[in-house]
């Protein structure tokens, strides 16, 4: 195919970086211009010079650990509640008349609105972000982890009680494996959220962290050294992510959306 | 009616006794079987046919264990309570687990039992074997084709060794030519192990290739309306007994009472 060729070059990892070239040449050349008042928008060049500053010092590194290891409590007790209530939703009905109405309620409210109650209940500080997160990571994770366990197909089940599973065997050999993919999926989905929430949070609960650093910045308009630093969080998450993918295509090598192995 | 008592077989291996099943539908519950009577004795397989949603499959998940029903289920004298290893079952739809391995599908029900890690060793091996899948141990059932799946299927559950085989039309997914080949496959097994088996079908020549003794049943709600004894030679090949007048007589037999249980549902459908 001739459409697909032509941007066969966009696919290897050189050329994926062009569109980001071309974005950042663009970007200097309106500063350049002062099409844009450099004040508001720092050129890519000036913006460098900042990163290099904030990596020689240890301030960028201090907070974002700050805000990663929040962001991985929230994360971690988050998706191991949202599995569990998930899984208890899809086991029991009778738990399932009680928790559906309450997460389809709160699944579509934006949980950085609670914020403000959290600061009234934890104060200022890691509490209250790591609540945040919390609350945001559920929720996906709910969802998913039922889905994924309630569609575990029937002959499956019974196959394994044919085999002698026992209950409590179950549900590590058939329900969650069944549900790992749709597990994953929520976690990635979750994992975006806990990086949101935990900056958001930070920005207007706390006195450290990455994103009270941006905010700072914000404030006193040092917006060069702003944007460093939303360009540091945006590597950090990115590769955090691709992590999470790598991760997840182990997990999944029997699944039926693994790259196939060749013939046999 | 012929003494089948006189050797050891005292108590049938199984007995299904005015089992009745029905399911919730919108307004009134729906009869999927009523009042089912069948018993099979020790190393007989028995097929059922019948028009398709008769309550077939229903029945042998009710000897699976895996439905409730009213009346009685005995296996060995015995009620059964829920599933049991006893009881090996095939799916249609194969139900390996989709994250385990060939070999580890196939220990899955060793893993379970009694034996030592290199005695369940032994069993999976000769197994991978016996279906002709060495070779392909480590691949995961979505690297199979669906014969190859069916007998990793067959290989887990003979790996437990049960007195039992229930099969839920085991070939109904695969075509023609590879469902003749684990048709083959499987009347071995059974000459060589001689396990009780029930099998469901919708192939009538299937059945008669396999069973001893084939139950025709009615469309919903299922009873059991006629039965054919079987007593082919199963020494002969494939091709000789198909076109053997025998074959083909109980074939025609057979076939016309599935296709006049059939024609009596379709009746049914439309008057509804």
């Amino acid at each position: 195919m001739q459409g697909s060729d032509r941007f066969a070059a966009f696919r290897s990892p050189v050329g994926r970086m062009v569109p980001l070239v071309a974005m950042g040449l663009i970007w200097q050349a309106v500063s350049a211009t002062k099409l844009i008042d450099p004040s508001f928008l720092p050129s890519p060049l000036r913006i460098g010079h900042a990163m290099v500053d904030l990596l020689t010092g240890r301030e960028i590194c201090d907070n974002l650990f700050v805000t990663l290891a929040r962001a991985a409590i929230g994360l971690a007790l988050g998706s191991a509640a949202g599995v569990w209530l998930g899984l208890m939703m899809a086991r029991s009905p009778k738990f399932r008349a009680y928790a559906a109405p309450i997460v389809g309620g709160t699944y579509s409210l934006p949980k950085s609105a609670l914020i403000p109650l959290f600061i009234l209940w934890f104060g200022i500080g890691t509490a209250t972000t790591v609540c945040a997160v919390f609350l945001s990571c559920l929720l996906p994770m709910v969802v998913n982890t039922f889905q994924g366990v309630a569609s575990t197909p029937r002959v499956l089940v019974w196959g394994a009680q044919a085999l002698g599973a026992r209950p409590r065997e179950m549900l590590w050999q058939v329900f969650l494996p069944h549900a790992l993919p749709d597990i994953l999926t929520g976690l990635r989905v979750a994992l975006g959220f806990s990086f949101v929430l935990a900056i958001s949070s930070e920005m207007i609960a706390s006195t450290n962290g990455i994103g009270k650093l941006i905010f700072m910045y914000g404030e006193n308009g040092a917006y060069d050294y702003m944007f460093a630093a939303i360009a540091c969080v945006v590597v950090v998450a990115f590769v955090i992510d691709r992590l999470l993918l790598l991760l997840t295509q182990k997990c999944l090598r029997w699944h039926e959306s693994a790259t196939e192995r060749g013939p046999a | 009616m012929r003494a089948v008592t006189d050797e050891k077989a005292i108590v049938p291996k199984i007995q299904i006794q005015a089992v009745s099943k029905s399911y919730p539908g919108d307004k009134n519950p729906v009869l999927a079987l009523r009042t089912v009577d069948l018993s099979i004795n020790e190393g007989e397989f028995v097929s059922i046919v019948g028009p398709s949603g008769c309550g077939k499959s229903t029945l042998l998940y009710v000897l699976g264990g895996f439905l409730e029903a009213d009346g009685k289920v005995l296996v060995d004298g015995k009620a059964i309570q829920g599933p049991g290893t006893d009881r090996g079952v095939v799916f249609q739809e194969y139900a390996l687990f989709p994250w385990l391995t060939v070999r580890n599908n196939i220990l899955y029900g060793l893993e379970r039992g009694a034996l030592a890690p290199e005695e369940r060793a032994r069993i999976a091996d000769r197994l991978i074997g016996v279906i002709g899948l060495k070779g392909f141990e480590d691949r995961y059932p979505r690297e199979l084709s669906g014969g190859m799946k069916q007998r990793v299927a067959i290989a887990r559950t003979l790996a437990c060794d049960p007195a039992i085989l229930l099969l839920d039309e085991p070939f109904g997914a695969l075509d023609a030519q590879t469902r003749e080949v684990m048709q083959d496959e499987l009347l071995r097994i059974w000459l060589e192990t001689r396990k009780t088996v029930l099998m469901i079908t919708h192939d009538v020549n299937e059945a008669v290739y396999l069973s001893n003794r084939i139950c025709v049943m009615s469309a919903r709600p299922g009873q059991i309306v006629e039965e054919f004894k079987i007593d082919l030679d199963r020494t002969i090949p494939r091709e000789r007994l198909f076109t053997s007048d025998a074959f083909n007589k109980t074939r025609n037999e057979v076939w016309i009472s599935v296709r006049q249980q059939a024609l009596a549902a379709e009746k049914l459908n439309a008057r509804v």
